[in-house]
């Protein structure tokens, strides 16, 4: 059996269709990781300084190279070209980390609590971004992560940290489960 | 005119062939993964997954994760062979049309 010119073309899209789709999951599925690995270091790293407040930054120094470590190890696995990952991987995190403390050199002094706000703020900008150019369920986290923190901080000072291990931390973690599934 | 591949000239097996022609050489993808990708029934894809086995173009393996069945599916050296010659000969036929149609890349 012969297959027509129409036949062909539309096999062609098809599976430029799926390797469209698949790339999504796949990205989904590799993203899912680190939302679960940051969720759990926001929740830690939250209710610790809900318990400790005087050793917040300890905390959230051990906290971020553990989860830095962890995360690394994690995109290394990722695929043959793990090593490359891991690198760009860093790269990123230090960016992030970075522009953070940047932002608390320029605004400083910052009260604990308007510290805490930056990482995740800057964390739903970023999602918020990559959903509008990439896949829409970036968007989604992002809205959600920063509409919940921003809500906290506003309305909920009097239990931030609390609050935060919840909206911060708890919304990563369901955000990295809803990637997974399909 | 030329025939592609009768075999993966099908549309759910084209789909899964396309699916797992994205993962790395030797990688698995889970059943359940695979079909919402192409987005079939379970009976459906189980179907042309055997089909495809039996050509050699996929392995299917069966196991368990924890205490959970667990079915899984790795595209074979054969298969990702069979997939580009089929992807070769689909430009082909467009090539006399489309002059750059040769251009696809059918790893990316």
């Amino acid at each position: 059996m012969t297959t027509t010119v129409e036949e062909a073309a539309q096999a062609l899209r098809e599976i430029d269709l799926i390797r469209h789709r698949a790339a999504g999951f796949q990205d989904y599925q590799a993203e899912s990781g680190q939302l679960l690995l940051w969720g759990l270091a926001y929740v830690v790293g939250f209710a610790l300084t809900a318990c400790f407040r005087d050793y917040l930054i300890p905390i959230w120094v051990v906290v971020v190279l553990v989860t830095i470590g962890v995360g690394t190890w994690m995109a290394s696995r990722t695929g043959a070209d793990g090593a490359r990952v891991a690198w760009r991987y860093l790269a990123v995190i230090g960016t992030f980390l970075l522009f953070c403390l940047a932002l608390n050199i320029v605004f400083w002094p910052l009260t604990p609590e308007q510290g805490a706000m930056l990482a995740p703020m800057l964390l739903a900008a970023l999602y918020i971004l990559r959903g509008i150019q990439l896949r829409p369920r970036y968007m989604v986290i992002g809205l959600l992560l920063g509409t919940l923190c921003l809500g906290g901080y506003i309305l909920l000072l009097p239990v931030f940290w609390p609050w935060m291990t919840l909206a911060c931390g708890g919304t990563l973690i369901v955000s990295g489960l809803w990637l997974r599934a399909l | 005119m030329q025939t592609p591949d009768e075999i993966i000239h099908q549309p759910v097996r084209l789909k899964v062939m396309a699916a797992m022609n994205t993962l790395d050489a030797g990688k698995w993808l889970e059943f359940v993964a695979l079909r919402a990708i192409v987005e079939a029934t379970d009976g459906n894809l189980g179907a042309h997954l055997i089909t495809l086995e039996n050509a050699g173009y996929v392995l299917v393996k069966k196991d368990f994760a924890g205490r959970k069945p667990r079915t899984r599916v790795c595209l074979s050296a054969q298969g990702r062979t069979a997939f580009s010659r089929y992807v070769m000969a689909l430009q082909a036929i467009l090539a006399p049309l489309n002059p750059d149609a040769s251009g696809f890349d059918d790893n990316q």
